[in-house]
């Protein structure tokens, strides 16, 4: 009887190392990519797929390099990408399996966090920007200029993100936003004290919330922030700052430890089939790479400012090395001061 | 082992004593000893491009820890822990006092009370009081319909309202020790008290005071410790806006990618936290 027991219980090893195999490691955002999608790759494909999240790309970086854990796809923001690439940490994507990446806008491929288009697959892209209370807020806002304003003290939400602060300041001075030196920084550093003094709230979760509850009318947001408030209301007018919007592209890459390459290419392809890209864009109304993903979509949802603005410079982030304890620094500063 | 409990038991721990007390010692090795090494030996290291601590001499990060900066952020959570102790305290002692004081079957219907609220997580419980706090919330529309204030109340998003999440999610911590302390103190000495002509006021500073003051001082060490290490209430119900020193924390680990310096910040709290702990002990002792 034990041995018959004892026999069922190795079996049973036996079937669930078989079905490691089996088994997709999916290391993204949280709330990016939405349960239906993975039911619907687990049903067709029968690979179950594990999605462990992150709340910002330095705490994936930071996980990714503790090893520990291996996964077979993560999902860095553009310039952690970089980061990734030139250690040496991703695997080429293999091109041939992966027929829908035809579908991708030729603009966001082969952008300077991966030039030669080898390891990463855009996944969707987005702004930063300002959301506006129309109903409030009856004067034009064009850019930063006119949302930091004396009147506007504690009526403004941004979000709690370092670099994107120093950055606003950077373009509004007229500098690149990818310069981070002590000189730069100094010149920032009188601007940017006064924004802070002026903002009520910094949350990079749910900036929306804020608006929302009408605690404050003005906000520089994530573009998908944006888009969903102006589901919930039309008052909500998103502006790209007249100074210069950076966009972010959040890219899919497989890792170079990854023990399921196979896997990793399957999901990929079929996230970029037009059908499923767009049940994404469905619940994450940011901007969709995927041109035929976006035929599918409402006029709605392509109407939505947000979502699809006119987006005419494609700086995006670059890798700074050890220059974000600077930002740090300044901004902590900053806070502490007021 | 110490002399005195040498001396007590009259032997030293046999073997099994040992066996018993081995999960707790490995536990304590596994998760006290080993990462406050580790925490101990990244503050000397510095950091590369990538944010990989490598392992080079460097009191750099002592130096910006011990910077005015970092200090006065040191300053400020001190502060608000401080003052969520003293608020704890005068809000905690008469709910203890008067649960302890109560008939056994009350007595547990009123610690239930106090408990009720962990079996909610701390987070979504904090989310609750952003509705009651928010300008058009519970608490705003309720003072405005009894008269109280004319206008919405800008509460959210700022100092008090820090205050008032941290009193709120700290003061069963206070309540509990002090319960406890008062559960066991004997009537017979407030009587007494009474009978040699102590008034109310004397009683309670003489009498019930130094009593429960072992509750109090445990209730003193796990609120204020705690509290000034909080960085959720600050980030949520404070708006981010001005840094406390668990959020210097927390950034260093993410978006600075600077874990020395994280990890110096980390070694200075804990020694303020074994120094207090030192002083409070001292001072219960001698009491």
């Amino acid at each position: 009887m034990k041995i018959i027991r004892l026999l069922t219980a190795v079996s049973f090893l036996g079937f669930v190392s078989g079905t490691r195999a089996a088994e997709l490691n999916l290391f993204a955002w949280s709330e990016y990519v939405p349960q239906t999608v993975i039911d619907g790759f687990t049903k067709e494909t029968k690979i179950k797929v594990n999605y462990e999240t992150f709340a910002s790309g330095e705490e994936m970086l930071a996980k990714m390099l503790a090893g520990g854990a291996s996964y077979d796809l993560v999902q860095p923001p553009d310039y952690i990408a970089e980061v990734l690439i030139r250690n040496k940490l991703l695997t080429p994507i293999d091109a041939k399996k992966l027929p829908n990446l035809k579908n991708v806008a030729p603009e966001f491929l082969g952008m300077p966090h991966d030039p030669e288009q080898k390891f990463t697959v855009p996944f969707m892209i987005g702004t930063v920007g300002i959301v506006v209370n129309t109903d409030v807020v009856k004067e034009p806002i064009r850019g930063y200029k006119d949302v930091f304003q004396p009147k506007f003290k504690n009526r403004i939400v941004v979000v709690n993100d370092n670099r994107e602060l120093v950055s606003w300041v950077l373009v509004t001075l007229g500098l690149d936003q990818n310069d981070i030196t002590p000189a730069n920084l100094a010149k920032v550093k009188p601007v940017l004290a006064e924004w802070i003094k002026l903002v009520k709230v910094f949350d990079s979760d749910s900036p929306k919330t804020a608006l929302l509850s009408g605690e404050v009318d003005l906000g520089v947001v994530w573009s998908g922030e944006a888009a969903r408030l102006y589901e919930e209301d039309k008052k909500f007018a998103y502006i790209l700052p007249e100074e210069g919007a950076h966009p972010f592209v959040d890219v899919m890459a497989i890792p170079a430890n990854a023990e399921n390459v196979d896997a990793a290419h399957k999901f990929l392809d079929y996230i970029l089939r037009p059908e499923v890209s767009k049940l994404i864009s469905d619940e994450f109304p940011y901007t969709n790479p995927n041109l035929e993903a976006r035929k599918l979509l409402s006029e709605e949802q392509l109407e939505n400012p947000a979502s699809y603005p006119k987006i005419e410079n494609y700086d995006t982030f670059r890798d700074i090395g050890k220059a974000a304890t600077l930002i740090d620094q300044l901004v902590t500063d900053l806070k502490s001061a007021q | 082992m110490s002399q005195s409990g040498v001396s007590q038991a009259g032997r030293r721990p046999g073997v099994a004593g040992w066996l018993m007390l081995a999960p707790m010692l490995v536990w304590l090795a596994a998760f006290v000893v080993v990462p406050m090494a580790i925490l101990a030996i990244y503050s000397f290291c510095e950091r590369d491009e990538l944010g990989r601590v490598v392992f080079s001499f460097s009191t750099d990060s002592y130096v910006r820890v011990f910077s005015p900066v970092y200090l006065g952020i040191f300053a400020r959570s001190i502060g608000y822990a401080a003052l969520t102790t003293a608020i704890c305290i005068v809000l905690g002692f008469p709910v203890a006092w008067v649960i302890a004081r109560a008939s056994e079957a009350w007595r547990a219907r009123l610690l239930l009370l106090v408990m009720i609220p962990f079996w909610t997580s701390f987070l979504i419980r904090t989310y609750a009081w952003l509705t009651i706090l928010k300008s058009d919330g519970l608490l705003s529309a309720l003072l405005q319909h009894i008269r109280i204030v004319g206008a919405p109340l800008e509460l959210l998003y700022t100092p008090t309202a820090v205050v008032i999440g941290l009193v709120y999610a700290y003061l069963p911590f206070m309540i509990l020790p002090i319960y406890a302390s008062a559960e066991k103190l004997d009537v017979a000495l407030i009587e007494a008290a009474h009978d040699l002509g102590c008034g109310p006021l004397r009683t309670f500073r003489e009498v019930i005071v130094p009593l429960t003051k072992p509750g109090i001082y445990a209730g003193v060490l796990l609120v204020f410790v705690p509290a000034i290490g909080m960085f959720a209430i600050t980030d949520l119900m404070g708006g981010a806006r001005v840094p406390m020193i668990g959020n210097v924390i927390q950034n260093q680990f993410f978006q600075a990618r600077d874990w020395p310096f994280g990890a110096a910040l980390g070694v200075v709290f804990t020694l303020m936290f074994v120094v207090s702990y030192w002083i409070l002990q001292r001072r219960s002792a001698a009491a």
